[in-house]
């Protein structure tokens, strides 16, 4: 029974790390119908930011966060401003293959940059874990939980209550009835890109002191992610939400009770199943 | 880019002057493919050092027979298919008389064929999976032990030190080619003392998260937990889970390369208090000579060197050996098969220990051809201590006591 709360409780924990991840790419998904290839990248550049504040200006990591949710959410910017615009109108395969090749360029200039040595954040205060009723929480991975939480609340009521997050919303139903009703659509497409890059780039701050980095550890990130914004339905956040934790604690269970070395199959197995039976994802919004 | 990139300038360089040098004077090349770049760069970077430091030796020395010695490194990147590549490249086109190097055993799988293929003779300095000298290639030799070979100190352990016998044991094990040679022979020798196997877990190389098998692990208590590892993130991410979510054995072992580095201790701080690491065979510290090393590296370097430097090292001095007592004409084929001909006959010791290459069968039963006699010897169970990784058995190389078992947890 131990081993199960055990296994439920670090499935949960990552998986709010993973929903975190999809959150950013769904949002982009939504609103400018373009799958971002280069997102694993944001979450890999925010894993170095990490890092590098603490290893440079030795910041704790998680204050860190302060510093590169803006700093990527201006990278956004200039990404679709001076990158993405011009290429939009040429087609969503067009577009995929452009991120594609973002994806490319962003760890091949980190890998010049970094070099390709792996790195891990080592918190003094987070190496032992805390064990309420004996059951193992990680500290870094328990404050990441706790961000992430508030950062996808403060996400949630951003796009319910302000009537930014309300535009935004409402392009990622129809862009051409919001311009109708007065919507800056270009405008609006810019910010959701700057956000998903910022939600990413935060995620990779959180993620960094629970795992390790290397400049193409957005390949194993992004493919997870894709997984799971299909799962939980291109486009919804809520999707995001329930795939991510459905994943991770699938993949948790999974290898306790059937195979280690099957995690990453059972993973996908599930996405197999959800696909055959709820085409749209759980929550799908897909448009025809 | 940094490395391939002088390397090749330097074979350019070569080429272009070699004209205007005698025969006599052309220096004798070691093909060495090693991850330069890439997650195993730091390995590639140890035994650069290592071979650097070697040469620069016996060439101040007048080389032999009046030829310089040279090394030829080039990046395989970690990558198996890559490392065949750069193998056949060193050579057609490198023109080296002989190769070394690999750092892990899917790499060096793949240039031992290629060495086999091109008769070319290959010394393996560190790849451990017994394949590489199971196989019947009369052209691969191997100075280091076997990855069956080496639990053997760890079995030394547990069956001389009174009540270390595990009642249960934990294995969990990589998938690679390494991963999987280890896991065999430590759970092959649990199952002939007739010790119950709590968990036969094998995971993915670079797995990201090990909580969950940790979680598996927990749930049936073994007495020891025997982990595997062929690359270090993976040994450090294991024990850091392990230990997070509170396995409590009363040993944890590592087998493995990512168990010996100091990064392992650097990384987790005192989480690596204690664990053990049943691979390192880095020379006798005991020795003089070895002693010696090991003050001139960390002279020149600033850095303590392990096992990989010190296989390094001994292995360019046994290159070294055979080019002198080879006879060398000139003929590229002629000179390998002349080379191949005088490590046959080593009989040496170096900073690692002795070397004299033979056939024998291993632990396992597989027959070994052209491993060295001496690798049952070459084996030591360490531990890590204070952030040092220090020896504790067999006695005769331990430099401390050991620890065991396992202090409960401080609060």
């Amino acid at each position: 029974m131990e081993t199960f709360i055990q296994s439920l409780v670090s499935g949960v924990l990552t998986g709010a790390l993973y929903a975190m991840i999809a959150m950013g790419l769904t949002v982009v998904f939504g609103v400018m119908r373009i799958i971002n290839m280069a997102h694993g990248e944001m979450v890999m550049l925010g894993m170095f930011g990490a890092w590098w504040a603490q290893k440079s200006w030795g910041l704790d990591p998680f204050v860190s966060i302060l510093v590169w949710t803006p700093a990527m959410f201006a990278l956004g910017l200039a990404i679709h401003r001076f990158l993405l615009r011009k290429i939009m109108p040429g087609g969503e395969l067009n577009v995929l293959l452009y991120t594609a090749g973002l994806s490319l360029l962003i760890a091949n200039l980190a890998l010049l940059a970094f070099s390709g040595d792996y790195r891990t954040i080592s918190l003094p205060y987070a190496l032992r874990p805390m064990r309420p009723f004996g059951i193992a929480v990680p500290i870094p991975l328990a404050i990441a939980f706790g961000i992430a939480l508030a950062l996808t609340t403060a996400l949630w009521a951003f796009l319910t209550r302000t009537d930014t997050g309300r535009a935004i919303r409402a392009t990622a139903q129809n862009p051409e009835s919001a311009a109708l009703m007065g919507v800056n659509v270009p405008r609006i497409e810019s910010l959701t890109f700057a956000l998903g890059t910022a939600l990413a780039g935060a995620a990779g701050v959180l993620l960094a002191p629970s795992l390790y980095l290397y400049p193409t550890v957005g390949e194993i990130l992004s493919v997870k992610c894709f997984v799971i914004v299909v799962l939980g339905g291109l486009g919804s956040i809520p999707g995001a939400i329930v795939g991510g934790i459905l994943l991770s604690v699938v993949e948790s269970l999974g290898a306790v009770y059937v195979s280690v070395a099957w995690k990453d199959a059972i993973g996908f197995v599930l996405f197999l199943l959800v696909l055959l039976f709820r085409p749209g994802g759980i929550w799908g919004v897909a448009r025809a | 880019m940094h490395p391939r990139f002088l390397s090749r300038l330097a074979l350019i360089l070569g080429l272009a002057l070699s004209p205007a040098l005698s025969p006599a004077q052309e220096p004798l090349k070691i093909g060495a493919p090693q991850p330069m770049t890439g997650p195993d760069a730091p390995f590639g970077d140890k035994f650069k050092k290592a071979y650097t430091m070697a040469l620069d030796e016996i060439n101040a020395k007048g080389g032999i027979n009046g030829r310089k010695l040279e090394i030829v490194l080039e990046d395989h990147q970690a990558k198996n298919p890559l490392a065949a590549t750069v193998a056949e490249k060193l050579i057609t086109q490198g023109k080296v008389l002989v190769l070394t190097g690999g750092r892990a055993s899917g790499q060096a799988m793949e240039i031992a064929s290629v060495a086999q293929r091109l008769k070319t003779p290959y010394l393996v300095d560190h790849p451990s999976a017994d394949a590489i000298t199971s196989k019947g290639f009369d052209w691969v030799f191997r100075n280091n032990p076997t990855g069956s070979i080496y639990p053997e100190a760890w079995k030394k352990f547990v069956t001389d030190v009174p009540g270390a016998m595990p009642k249960s044991a934990a294995v969990v094990y990589d998938n690679s080619l390494f991963g999987k040679t280890i896991g065999n022979a430590v759970m092959t020798f649990l199952k002939s003392k007739g010790v119950t196997i709590t968990n036969d877990e094998a995971y993915a190389v670079n797995s990201l998260d090990f909580k969950p098998v940790m979680t598996k692990v927990k749930g049936n208590n073994p007495d020891y937990l025997l982990m595997v590892a062929v690359s270090t993130t993976d040994a450090i991410l294991m024990t850091r889970h392990a230990k997070e979510i509170g396995v409590t054995p009363r040993a944890f072992v590592g087998f493995g390369g990512g168990f010996g580095v100091e990064d392992f201790a650097k990384q987790l701080g005192p989480l690596a208090e204690n664990v053990y690491s049943s691979a390192a065979w880095s020379g006798n510290p005991n020795d003089g000579a070895t002693a010696t090393f090991y003050q001139n590296f960390k002279a020149k370097f600033g850095i303590s060197p392990h096992e990989h430097e010190t296989e390094g090292y001994a292995a360019m001095y046994i290159l070294a050996d055979a080019f002198r007592r080879a006879k060398l004409t000139g003929n590229l084929e002629a000179d390998r098969a002349a080379v191949r001909e005088a490590l046959l006959a080593t009989d040496m010791t170096t900073v690692f220990g002795k070397t004299k290459f033979g056939n024998y069968a291993g632990p396992l039963g597989d027959n070994y051809v052209n491993q060295n006699v001496n690798s049952p010897e070459h084996v030591v169970l360490a531990q890590w201590r204070g952030g040092v990784l220090l020896n504790v058995w067999p006695k005769a190389m331990a430099e401390t006591n050991f620890v065991f078992p396992e202090p409960p947890e401080k609060k």
